[in-house]
């Protein structure tokens, strides 16, 4: 199993040349949970390049706990958490991030344009901050809807808007993508790419290949401990498994097994790819698409 | 875009937001409490012209309407809790004490609101009818009515918040939410059903002491909800 053979580093920062750094986030033995029972159990790691950080596991690893943890809602049982080398107990530690709960975190009985105007009075934005949100997000035809009264995909939208109202460096999403159409879902990536060239973005989500798409690094949580925290380009998957789309391959692969329209080949790696299309070409065969079948993010749930 | 430090939050500002949501949650309770409490003062005032049962009935009634239509302070809180509000209000560096506070002051401002208007409308009504306002009325208003208006509601208000956030949310009549309003009107009841049946000399006796009791509940409580309500209590459930 994955998760047990690689390797963890609690601080990939070594690499990083120190005028790059402008943020750091350090967790220090960090035990966390809830009601005297711990979620996260003995947490260390250093995160100060920026980049987006997903952070993947099943559910109840953790994920949640340790959002809020480092966004300070959760003291620590044990352990600390400094942001920038302040304390997360600080408010000026909590100034420098910005949450994003899985849940929408939209007050009752408030219009969309109010419940903006509400976080913004909260975080000290301005009345341009909340019009620049409504249209960055496109929800100005929701506005003077109540919130109680939009669907899945519209509250989302809403929710997400609340992280654009204030310029951070240090950015806790915990599924921001959940219940949104692909478009939209593509258009909120974008804006966390943006945010990724120069601020610290942690990233949690279920979708694996959403992941994989925006990932730098992967922290991955399991049973309340670090399985593995690293760079995504790293992770290999047990099994290295390509799939073609081709006319004229049958008896040519190694491999008869098929699934839809790609048959499926078997590598030690990706180096080998190439060795293996130049072989089905000169065999004739009529190459239309060669991809990977299997996501290494799998393997870490596994 | 502005920048994030120096950042501090608007806490002044959160409250008034909170009273004014309150009123929106909670404007059915609201509505009926003071509708309720109007339309007794007038049955009372146009029904009789006896200043005794004006006396004895109005100032006890009157705490019953305040509990109800002040559940606005309750239900915003705990739809807060459920709704992941808080989480967002504490990592702005909100401290959970003002979160419990606020829903403390909010169902207080919705007590005043009835207390005010059915005591205004109740005892102009009385006046202007010709029913004396007698020393005993304005005892019974100043040492029952309105202390027991506020301790009745924020009785309601901190025993729900309380059992709301340490037990698995509920929605329904069998949630603290739906409970809630049972256990927050039954003292001011049982009051109303004890003073008739007192002599008139024990009357007093029996109004200000269930006043005090609801009063000392509700510190009882209070100084409770710094021990019962850890931080987590205010998360919405994983």
């Amino acid at each position: 199993m994955l998760l047990t053979t690689l390797p963890f580093s609690p601080a990939l920062s070594g690499a990083l040349p120190k005028d790059r750094i402008r943020h750091r986030i350090e967790a220090r033995g960090v035990s966390s949970g809830y009601h005297g029972k711990r979620v996260l159990e003995d947490i260390s790691f250093v995160i100060e390049e920026p980049a987006i950080y997903v952070v993947l596991g099943p559910n109840g690893a953790g994920k949640t706990t340790l959002f809020r943890t480092i966004a300070g809602i959760l003291s620590p049982c044990s352990g600390t958490v400094e942001i920038d080398g302040l304390d997360i107990g600080r408010l000026e530690a909590r100034t420098r991030l910005q949450y994003l709960s899985h849940i929408d975190g939209i007050p009752d009985g408030l219009r969309v344009e109010e419940a903006l105007r509400f976080y913004a009075t909260v975080e000290g934005a301005t009345e341009q901050d909340v019009e620049r949100v409504v249209r960055l997000l496109g929800i100005e035809e929701l506005r003077g809807r109540f919130f109680s009264e939009l669907s899945q995909g519209q509250k989302k939208r809403v929710s997400v808007a609340r992280v654009f109202l204030q310029e951070r460096t240090i950015y806790l999403l915990d599924e921001p993508t959940s219940n949104l159409d692909p478009k939209l879902a593509r258009e909120i990536r974008d804006l966390v790419l943006g945010l990724s060239r120069n601020d610290l973005v942690l990233y949690s989500s279920h979708n694996l290949f959403e992941a994989k798409e925006i990932g730098k690094f992967v922290l991955a949580l399991r049973e309340g401990k670090i399985g593995y925290f690293g760079l995504l380009s790293e992770l290999r998957p047990a099994k290295y498994i390509i799939g073609i789309r081709a006319e004229g391959v049958e008896g040519v692969l190694s491999s008869s097994s098929k699934k839809g329209d790609y048959y499926l080949q078997e590598l030690s790696g990706p180096e080998e790819v190439p060795k293996l299309v130049q072989e089905l070409m000169a065999k004739g065969v009529r190459i239309r698409e060669v991809k990977e079948m299997e996501n290494p993010l799998e393997d870490l749930f596994s | 875009m502005p920048g994030g430090a120096g950042r501090s939050p608007a806490i002044g500002s959160l409250l008034g937001t909170t009273i004014r949501r309150t009123i929106s949650v909670g404007w059915r309770y609201l509505a009926i409490g003071t509708a309720l409490s109007l339309l007794l003062a007038l049955i009372l005032v146009l029904g009789s012209r006896n200043s005794t049962a004006f006396a004895v009935t109005f100032p006890l009634e009157v705490p019953l309407f305040a509990v109800l239509g002040s559940m606005g302070g309750l239900m915003t809180f705990t739809g807060d809790r459920t709704k992941g509000v808080f989480e967002y209000l504490i990592a702005y560096g909100v401290r959970p004490r003002t979160l419990f506070t606020n829903g403390l002051a909010s169902t207080a401002a919705m007590a005043a609101f009835i207390l005010a208007l059915s005591l205004s409308v109740g005892l102009g009504a009385a006046e202007a009818r010709g029913v004396a306002l007698t020393w005993d009325l304005a005892k019974s208003v100043s040492f029952y009515t309105v202390p027991m208006s506020f301790a009745g509601a924020l009785f309601t208000a901190t025993v729900g918040m309380i059992w709301s956030s340490v037990s698995s949310p509920r929605t329904g009549l069998n949630s603290p939410v739906g409970l809630a309003p049972m256990i927050g009107i039954a003292p001011t009841v049982l009051v109303l059903i004890a003073a008739e049946s007192v002599p008139s000399s024990e009357y007093y006796d029996v109004t200000v002491g269930a006043a005090a009791i609801i009063i000392v509940a509700v510190v009882v409580l209070l100084a409770m909800s710094a021990r019962l309500m850890g931080r987590e209590r205010f998360l919405s459930p994983l």
